[in-house]
């Protein structure tokens, strides 16, 4: 096995790998900027610089040629290297900034350079608290700085397009987002413009920068100079709370993280995986964060002589539930799951029509015809479409759904969180002397016809697992809480960051955006023991997933832990698909 | 090589009127090199052989052998090979190529196709500056004329050679002149020079193995075919053979190009090449071969040639061969800032501790230039020289370090008199 050894120790390695690379996967640390592991290595920020040397070897045997103490002989690069770009070879030895001082003196050097023409605004910067810039300039940088002169002047606040605005002053020309643009979305939309240290990214005179995943150059960008229009000024990185989770705004399922305060998911980043969707993800799922915080259903609704809603109890609700399902025949009612609502809750669906002898419950694929890009965007609009397959859901094209309703003698239509009105599969007539029961997470038509609504968590506020199109099954963790979770008590939720006297910042919480919510686990184990059926489950969404591994043969052994483990699971949905058609 | 060099008669530039016409240059021996070299004698490997051996260094400043750079090329693979032709001339003090695109245009034409030949090359590249916009011209009508007597295109002289030959235009870049970003400027992007590895032999146009040489260095190819390398290595110094298109600048009566063997004494060609400095003045200092290299003092000149073993012990380089003469009035912080500001001017801007130490540097001298400067500023600038160099992508940082180091040290005292007396002195 090949070997290199950095700072004195030795590691082995196997391939061509890069030397940065290397040396962040040993867990060891370069300071880099303009380094990304996705992208091409442009080298240009220097900062990477380290001493590497090769042993020398004796021309005819091979051996190594060793000095009078018997250690290698090490012939010196005659110039610092830049590690990022440098290949790992067999016995290559490497001093980082550990254990060399031209090297710590190098990075010092450089980001002296860095510095001198970079407003150190951190205080109003968006970027203070998660800035690679601000992070190693304490670690690695200067005391103080020896440029007494003037520093360039740049545009500030230019709206490159609809979701980026850049600060060209703070801009250190890594160029990781006109990498971004030419080799991961493809649109060519930023470069760099102008010379030497008057130069910064910018669009093409008259364009605007509305490629469908600019807001990655945002998270790429080493500084605060590219910033979101929607998410600046509007927080400071540590009062918030960063959760793993998964984006719902179509099939790709990518995996993200949101980021709350006070309850509230403030912005969404992606997360890497290199299954799904590497370290990039659409800008449209990061507007997600208002379908968290706005028009959520916040306590359940009763139609009133068939008029209009007004709020009622949790106890009311269920009681004119049972009400409406006592009044028709088992047969009259119909089932309607959702590809937008979780596996867990489907099944749960599906286990609660089983047992009251509703039947399967039908869907709607939610699919947008050509609005994929065959990266990360798809056709499907639902991010659980393949999961309600493999649960053995009963689809539906949209007509085949309205006639249903209108035709069979159907009296009473339960939907899971699926706004079937607002994207034209049903219509509101439909439900003209037909009951409809609503279990959903946010105001829409659907919910505004219903007879009965019931609230229940989103994906920010639950445990639960999604499907994406390519038969992957990943799951969320809760970011939110609801009136009846706790931050404190739910060993899932992440943790503040801690202020300097040691108190965690998400500590200062009101009760203000807390909705008033159940996670369908908890409702319909209320609705069961109403009618006398006992399906609790006390660990949630989790306890739920095991007994969908032990039941339903495509999820067979799933559960959270290997999802965890694996950052989701690849299911077989071909395998699936070929059964059916035998 | 005391006064040999006074009997050289030129061979890049010969005295023959009307030169550049392509029937002029037939009839004086043109494209004699190039019906050799296609012909049963040679072969691509025995042109490289001859080249190297003739031991042209390369004239763009890096005096590197150009027979031993085109050896670097892998075997053909039937896909497309290029040449680059360096006509970016943007060394501040060098005009010497457009001396050869003027008069002997012809020359450079065959031995880059003798140099393509030589390679398998299937498309040569000539990168003109743009502001050299009548020589643009100059060149396509000459490579005009050379497509017209079938020395370029398909099947060169009845040979089963062919090849391309394309100018294209800077647009007034300086970094341009450095060889990967010159390959960056050609593929249509902007001019950010590559890291190497991989090197453009194995990874250059588009991809693709790719040779670039100076103007000056494929002008010595014909030569060299038609007189052997041994003519050429019995020219000039033994390290640097060959002769050298000196560009003589500034406070010299007679400023101009000249073509002489190298190696000739610095003080003869300021003294009597070009007529001695203006006015009766002394001199003072001579920047040597174009702007970034470090300029000598004019009192340590004595015994100093223009080869590149004489220059490396007198502290600085050969570089282009592009003098500039200063004398005894000349301002060196002036001077310095001058150059100080070019550089600033040109960094594109890639690497961090060129893009910020050039604009740093000409800051601070600009500070000293106006009489506000301490000290101490002279010392920060030595330091941030030391920052700059050795740490970038290309030369550029070095390019501008290095004279700044250097005029600093050897003019030590001028500076100190532009600057402010010290605080504590004072109090």
């Amino acid at each position: 096995m090949p070997e290199v050894y950095i700072d004195g120790e030795r590691y082995e390695f196997e391939g061509k790998p890069k030397l940065l690379q290397f040396i962040l996967d040993q867990g060891l640390e370069v300071p880099y900027f303009c380094y990304h592991p996705s992208m091409s290595i442009p080298a240009n920020c220097r900062q990477c610089m380290v001493k590497v040397g090769q042993p020398v070897r004796d021309r005819e045997t091979g051996e190594f040629e060793l000095d009078e103490n018997g250690d290698r002989v090490i012939r010196w690069f005659p110039k610092l290297q830049t590690s990022c770009s440098i290949d790992v070879t067999d016995g290559m030895v490497v001093k980082t900034q550990e254990s060399d001082e031209l090297v710590r003196r190098a990075q010092k050097d450089n980001l002296e350079f860095i510095l001198i023409n970079h407003p150190l605004d951190c205080p109003i910067c968006d970027q203070a608290g998660e800035c690679p810039l601000q992070i190693q300039t304490y670690k690695y940088g200067p005391e103080g700085s020896r440029f007494e002169v003037k520093k360039v002047h740049k545009p500030k606040r230019v709206q490159l397009g609809p979701r980026v605005v850049l600060d060209a002053e703070r801009c250190i020309n890594c160029t990781r987002c006109t990498r971004f643009v030419d080799e991961v979305s493809k649109t060519h939309q930023l470069t760099i413009t102008k010379r030497g240290d008057s130069n910064y990214p910018i669009t093409a005179p008259g364009e605007t920068f509305d490629d469908p995943y600019s807001l990655n150059t945002v998270d790429l960008c080493p500084v605060g100079a590219l910033t979101s229009a929607d998410f600046r000024f509007r927080a400071r990185v540590w009062e918030m709370n960063q959760t793993p989770s998964i984006d719902i705004t179509n099939g790709k399922g990518c995996n993200i993280d949101l980021w709350t305060r006070d309850n509230l998911v403030l912005r969404i980043t992606p997360r890497h995986n290199p299954h799904v969707n590497d370290w990039w993800m659409p800008d449209k799922g990061r507007e997600a964060n208002r379908l968290f915080n706005e028009n959520r259903i916040s306590r359940p609704s009763v139609k009133i002589d068939g008029e209009s809603q007004v709020k009622s109890s949790w106890n009311n609700a269920i009681e004119t539930f049972v009400e409406h399902i006592e009044s028709v025949k088992p047969e009259e009612i119909l089932l309607i799951g959702s590809p937008h609502a979780s596996v867990e809750e489907n099944y749960l669906l599906t286990k609660l029509g089983n047992l009251m002898g509703w039947g399967t419950p039908h869907f709607t694929p939610h699919l947008n015809e050509g609005s994929g890009d065959g990266f990360l965007i798809t056709d499907d609009q639902a991010p659980n479409t393949q999961g309600i397959r493999l649960l053995g859901l009963s689809e539906n094209d949209n007509d085949q759904l309205a006639k249903r309703i209108s035709d069979s003698g159907i009296s009473c239509v339960i939907i899971l969180n699926d706004a079937l009105i607002d994207r034209n599969v049903l219509t509101e007539d439909l439900f003209d002397d037909t009951c409809l029961i609503y279990f959903g997470t946010n105001e829409n038509k659907t919910s505004q016809s219903a007879d009965l609504v019931f609230p229940i968590t989103c994906v920010a506020e639950h445990a639960a697992s999604y499907v994406n199109v390519d038969g992957r099954i990943q799951r969320s963790f809760p970011a939110k809480e609801t009136k009846y979770s706790n931050r404190r008590l739910n060993l899932e939720m992440s943790e503040g960051r801690l202020d300097r006297y040691g108190t965690k910042f998400d500590n200062w919480v009101t009760e203000d955006n807390k909705v008033d919510c159940l996670p369908a686990w908890d409702l319909f184990a209320l609705i069961g023991m109403r009618m006398g059926l006992d399906i609790e489950y006390e660990m949630g969404g989790r306890e739920v997933m095991d007994e969908i591994g032990r039941k339903v043969p495509s999820f067979e052994g799933v559960s959270y832990e290997q999802m965890d483990d694996e950052s989701g699971i690849a299911l077989n949905i071909d395998s699936k698909k070929v059964k059916s058609k035998n | 090589m005391a006064s040999e060099w006074k009997n050289f008669e030129p061979v890049l530039i010969p005295d023959i009127a009307n030169l550049r016409n392509i029937d002029v240059y037939l009839d004086n021996g043109g494209y004699e090199a190039l019906k050799a070299v296609l012909g049963s004698e040679w072969t691509p490997s025995s042109v490289i052989g001859e080249v190297k051996a003739a031991n042209i260094r390369g004239r763009g400043g890096a005096g590197f052998n150009a027979g031993l750079k085109w050896s670097f090329m892998p075997e053909p693979d039937g896909k497309p090979r290029y040449l680059a032709c360096n006509g970016d001339e943007s060394e501040p003090g060098t005009f010497k190529d457009r001396k050869l695109f003027e008069f002997n245009p012809h020359l450079f034409i065959e031995g880059a196709l003798i140099a393509a030949y030589a390679m398998q090359c299937t498309t040569i590249y000539l990168y003109i500056r743009g502001e050299y916009i009548d020589w643009i011209h100059m060149m396509d009508r000459a490579l005009q004329q050379a497509y017209d007597k079938g020395f370029i295109g398909e099947n060169i002289l009845g040979s089963d050679f062919s090849v391309d030959f394309y100018t294209h235009s800077g647009a007034g870049a300086y970094i341009c002149g450095e060889e990967t970003s010159m390959l960056e400027s050609l593929e249509g992007k902007r001019g950010y020079p590559r890291v190497k590895p991989p090197f453009p032999a194995q990874n250059g146009l588009w991809g693709r193995p790719t040779t670039i040489n100076n103007i000056e260095t494929l002008a010595n190819v014909p030569l060299v075919i038609n007189k052997g390398a041994d003519w050429f290595t019995s020219i000039g110094a033994r390290n640097h053979p060959g002769s050298i298109l000196y560009g003589i600048s500034g406070q010299v009566n007679r400023p101009g190009v000249y073509e002489l063997p190298s190696g000739v004494p610095i003080l003869d060609l300021i003294h009597e090449v070009a007529g001695g400095v203006r006015n009766g003045k002394k001199l003072k200092a001579v920047i040597p071969g174009g702007s970034s290299t470090p300029v000598l003092r004019g009192d340590k000149l004595e015994g100093v040639t223009m080869d590149s073993d004489s220059l490396r012990e007198a502290g600085s380089m050969l570089g282009t061969a592009g003098l500039v003469v200063m004398d005894e009035d000349t301002d060196m912080v002036d001077v310095l800032w001058r150059i100080a500001h070019f550089y600033h001017h040109e960094s594109c801007g890639q690497c961090t501790p060129c893009r910020e130490g050039t604009g740093w540097l000409e800051k601070v001298l600009l500070k000293i230039k106006n009489g506000e400067g301490e000290i101490r500023d002279l010392d920060l600038l030595l330091d941030v020289t030391t920052q700059m160099e050795g740490r970038t992508i290309c030369a550029l940082a070095d390019a501008a370090a290095w004279p700044v180091r250097h005029t600093i040290n050897r003019f030590r005292d001028e500076f100190e008199a532009r600057c402010k007396r010290s605080t504590f002195a004072t109090a």
